[in-house]
């Protein structure tokens, strides 16, 4: 949709097809393995074929974007498939990843949300240090011992849920602890501050 | 670096920051160091694991070098990293990729959550215009996102043929490093290493603040002075001197006063009355540093206050909406209490303990030393209790005050939202989210108590053990080995009892210390901050201007690496009509804050007159350019102030007239208290079309050359926007205008229209040239006008 398809364009006005466009873009269209055929790209990115798309004819994209809509709460369902542009559109919907696609269609999705999602979990803490409005973290994550940065403000510590935290440092990386009451007693202390 | 007449290629090679491994690979693929346009680190491979990477440009080519992940090696993010820290490039096993940049059509960052990819997609050979195969070419975490930008940047710069300025070519990765300690800035905007900001020099600074008062000061020390030394005559007094002397009827006591012997009443009416008096002195001296205290502080904060407003009003609109100073600055203001309260009241009690502590210990080895040690040797004891349990006590409170206002902003909210709820039925679970916050303030609370009990319990305990094994050994020493007599152990418990004070206080001390230089730090943070936008000391006044405006390639992102405007290029005339048309978030607004200079541009130049506007003189331009938006902030004042927000000498027939013009004259005269009506947060409560004509009688009457109006009349129904249109039309004769709306119909007067979408300018002309386009200004035109009156609605 989007302003492109005017561009050079010669025909009239059409009320009919902007009243089509208007109703594409509030219509909410389910992908699964009947409808939907995912491949994976020389690049390293993930195609999508739709042999049957709103109109009848097949739709193809080069890659796609896959994104959680419900990130924290429902990492499986829920999966959005959008365009890779700037003001990315949505080209359908997967209701629960572990049903509606295939094994191999899961996995496919799985690793591009790996990389989309990528938030390295910390398994340790070895220290927090207050100081001057920063608090300075030496911890051991499941992507290898980290050093970083905080502001000692209420966004930069975010709970997610009653144990799980989201941690993030000066740049905007983020950093996941999903259940602090597992943390030592020692561990719990250092991060008391932010609970 | 290298010479600055240099080459700017040599010049990066000659800090010959690449890696040995890495000069070989590039010279493998036949590129000397001096084909090197620009060479960038990233710190992640493409399965996303954390290792060191380079990213290097020469005018053909693009090729990454990836490391081998190390396990076990420290990745350090930004606060963290150092020059020493970083994670090593050396005796590493690199892997490279290479790309060829004419094969490049476009290059874009896939974000992630906490980074992103750099992805370049190749050129479709057998169509043009037809995206071809894409590929991932590096992945970077956001520590790393201005290399993946940079060379974004580049690359679809080289793809498209043009030139590369030298502004992007520089090497500024030294730049975000405090050139003192080599740790990298927290906030890159804000050049201040809080590693190197030392102690020493706000202490100082901070002391300047009290300069002023140093007489006033000096008379409160010999006020503590006064009480420390009573506070040690005292139990003398009451034990020595009354045990002793008095009733123990010391003879060469009695001669020594010249008082005849026997006459013990007299002497012990004299004794009474020397005690009474010292007591008044002790409370006299107290009310005299109280009232010292109190005329002090105040002062103080007044001036550090001041100082740090100030300097608030100095930076730039920058500093304000970035979040982190946003809270800031809420409390800087509690930080100056902290601050002037520890210099006026802590250091000189600090001081004085000292002092008493000192000159107590003394005393009581003078008066005997075994029982000196036994009881000093309790002291540590109290000492270790505070502190050790005095930091976990207010780290409570801490919790308790953080639950508390947390119940609070929820209340707020939810009184707020008040409507809402009641609409949607949703007071009893509102009832139930109040309960969560409320439960959560009862147990933070209760653990306060808890521990506030057990800390107070075991004080006094060890301050009672302290006191009774003074007695214990006293006592002994006078039952069996009859060493003193009484009077030195009523004089040895009084002086234990005094003690514990000045050493409760030391155990906090140094935690007060601590913060107070914190509060400091942050204040004078604030203070010192340079503003990014500022004025040239040679800068240009231009008595009178033409208005004419230009923009040239300008690209500029409120985030370093998030461009919200690219490569923006137009001209608007002296006295001319521009209009800016675009979706929301297209980057309208964004234009209006770069021609008010709000922020500069990161690439480009904003001219006015043809002079850039960083060379302007801020009279100049804040003089010659007024904004009509479509918030409208009314000050607190009347309604004549707020007219002549921006012309304070405005008489009042000027300020009736502007009001004419904006046709907020008649609404004005129908209120009660007309032009002195109060406005503002606590007055009279204006609509949405009233607020708006009277910031258009506020433009009016500033009279600027330079007029912005920004959605001017987007938050008023029709009848009134018919009212303030006839207003703006009279305003904006020969002035440049400048001004973005929603409505096209607004716009139809405009010497010249520009569509921004996503950032660019996707179409430029007149009404009639954009209509006959057939673009996106004839597709919203169309939605406007038949679309709307099918509807029935215009």
């Amino acid at each position: 949709m989007g302003f492109k398809n005017f561009e050079g364009a010669d025909e009239e006005f059409d009320l009919a097809q902007m009243e089509a466009e208007t109703e594409e873009m509030l219509r909410l269209r389910y992908l699964n393995k009947d409808n939907a055929v995912f491949a994976r790209t020389a690049g390293g990115f993930v195609s999508l074929d739709i042999a049957e798309g709103e109109k009848g004819e097949p739709e193809h994209y080069d890659r796609v974007r896959v994104v959680r809509s419900f990130p924290f709460t429902a990492p499986t369902t829920y999966i959005s498939i959008r365009t890779t542009e700037e003001k990315s559109k949505e080209i359908g919907i997967i209701k629960d990843i572990t049903k509606d696609v295939s094994k191999d269609t899961r996995k496919m999705l799985e690793e591009q949300m790996s990389l989309r999602y990528f938030t390295p979990v910390i398994t340790k803490i070895h220290d927090i240090r207050e100081e001057y409005g920063h608090a300075y973290w030496d911890v051991e994550t499941t992507e290898g011992p980290c050093k970083f940065v905080i502001y000692m403000n209420s966004s930069s510590v975010v709970s997610l849920s009653d144990v799980r935290l989201l941690i993030t440092d000066l740049d905007g990386n983020r950093f996941e602890i999903p259940d602090f009451t597992q943390l030592s007693a020692g561990e719990l202390k250092k991060l008391d501050l932010f609970l | 670096m290298g010479k600055k007449d240099r080459k700017i290629s040599a010049e990066i090679t000659a800090t010959g920051k690449l890696p040995k491994e890495i000069e070989n690979g590039l010279r493998e693929r036949g590129i000397a160091e001096s084909d090197v346009l620009v060479s960038v680190r990233t710190d992640m491979n493409m399965s996303c694991e954390f290792t060191p990477g380079w990213m290097i440009v020469t005018k053909t080519r693009l090729i990454t070098a990836t490391a081998d992940p190390l396990a076990g090696e420290v990745h350090y993010f930004k606060g963290m990293e150092t020059r020493k820290t970083r994670a090593s490039d050396r005796d590493r096993e690199w892997t490279f990729a290479e790309y060829d940049i004419s094969d490049v059509k476009k290059a874009y960052i896939e974000r992630s959550v906490s980074g992103g990819f750099l992805i370049i997609v190749h050129k479709d050979k057998a169509d043009p215009e037809a995206d071809g195969a894409a590929e991932t070419v590096a992945a970077v975490s956001n520590h790393r996102m201005g290399s993946a930008t940079k060379i974004e940047r580049i690359c679809e710069k080289l793809a498209d043929g043009k030139e590369i300025d030298e502004d992007m070519l520089k090497d500024d990765e030294n730049e975000d490093y405090c050139p003192n300690c080599g740790t990298m800035y927290p906030d890159s905007d804000r050049k201040v290493c809080p590693k190197c900001m030392n102690k020493k020099s706000i202490f100082r600074r901070t002391i300047a603040y009290l300069k002023p008062y140093k007489w006033r000061i000096l008379v409160m020390f010999l006020c503590y002075l006064a009480t420390a030394a009573l506070n040690i005559v005292w139990p003398y007094l009451n034990g020595v001197v009354l045990y002793r002397k008095v009733l123990g009827k010391d003879e060469t006591f009695l001669s020594f006063l010249s008082i005849d012997g026997n006459r013990y009443v007299v002497i012990l009416l004299l004794l009474v009355i020397t005690m009474v008096m010292t007591k008044i002195t002790m409370q006299l001296v107290g009310i005299i540093q109280g009232v010292m205290t109190a005329k002090i502080v105040p002062r103080v904060v007044k001036t550090m206050r001041n100082d740090v407003f100030g300097a608030m009003g100095k930076l730039s609109i920058n500093f304000f909406t970035s979040k982190q100073t946003g809270s800031l600055m809420t409390r800087v203001m509690s930080d100056s209490d902290e601050v002037s309260g520890f210099f006026i009241d802590g250091l000189p009690y600090f001081l004085i303990n000292v002092f008493s502590i000192i000159a107590m210990a003394v005393v009581m080895f003078k008066l005997s030393v075994p029982l000196a040690i036994v009881a000093l040797m309790f002291m540590p004891i109290t000492f270790l209790v505070s502190w050790r349990m005095l930091p976990r006590l207010w780290h409570r409170y801490g919790r308790r005050h953080r639950a508390t206002r947390s119940l609070n902003s929820k209340i707020h909210d939810n009184l707020s939202g008040a409507r809402v709820v009641k609409a949607f039925g949703q007071e009893s679970s509102e009832v139930a989210r109040f309960d969560k916050s409320n439960e959560k303030v009862r147990s933070a609370d209760l653990a306060v108590m808890n521990y506030d009990n057990k800390f107070s319990a075991l004080y006094s305990a060890a301050e009672n053990l302290a006191s009774l094994m003074v007695y214990i050994v006293g006592a002994y020493l006078i039952l069996i080995q009859n060493r003193f007599d009484y009077a030195i152990l009523i004089t040895f418990a009084g002086y234990v009892g005094q003690m514990t004070g000045p050493m409760d206080f030391m155990s906090f001390f140094f935690r007060w210390f601590t913060n107070c230089m914190n509060s400091a730090q942050r204040m004078f943070e604030i203070i010192d901050a340079v503003p990014e936008i500022q004025e040239k000391e040679d800068a240009v006044s231009l008595d009178s201007i033409e208005g004419t405006i230009e923009m040239k390639d300008v690209t500029f992102g409120y985030e370093k690496n998030k461009p919200v405007l690219k490569n923006i290029s137009m001209k608007v005339e002296g006295g001319r009509m521009l209009g800016i048309v675009g979706r929301s978030g297209a980057g309208k607004t964004t234009i209006v804050n770069l021609i008010s200079r709000l922020y500069d541009p990161q690439e480009g130049t904003v001219t006015l007159d043809g002079v850039n506007l960083k060379d302007l003189s801020f009279k100049t331009l804040r003089g010659n350019v007024a904004m009509v938006s479509q918030e409208t902030y009314m000050f607190m004042g009347t309604v004549a102030e707020n007219i002549a927000y921006a012309k304070k000498d405005a008489s009042r027939a000027e300020i009736i007239r502007a009001a004419v013009l904006a046709s907020a004259h008649d609404f004005i005269c129908r209120m009660p208290d007309g032009y002195d009506t109060i406005i503002g947060s606590s007055g009279r409560e204006l609509s949405g079309g009233e607020r708006q004509r009277i910031s258009i009688a506020r433009a009016i009457l500033a009279n600027p050359k330079i007029l912005i109006l920004d959605e001017a009349t987007a938050a008023v129904d029709t009848e009134t926007e018919q009212a303030i249109q006839q207003s703006i039309n009279m305003l904006i004769k020969g002035r440049t205008t400048i001004s973005i709306a929603h409505r096209l119909s607004t716009l139809r007067d405009a010497d010249t229209l520009i569509v921004i979408d996503e950032g660019k300018i996707a179409e430029q002309g007149t009404h009639e040239e954009l209509l006959a386009k057939k673009g996106v200004y004839y597709k919203l035109k169309e939605l406007q006008t038949k679309a709307l009156a099918l509807k029935g609605i215009e």
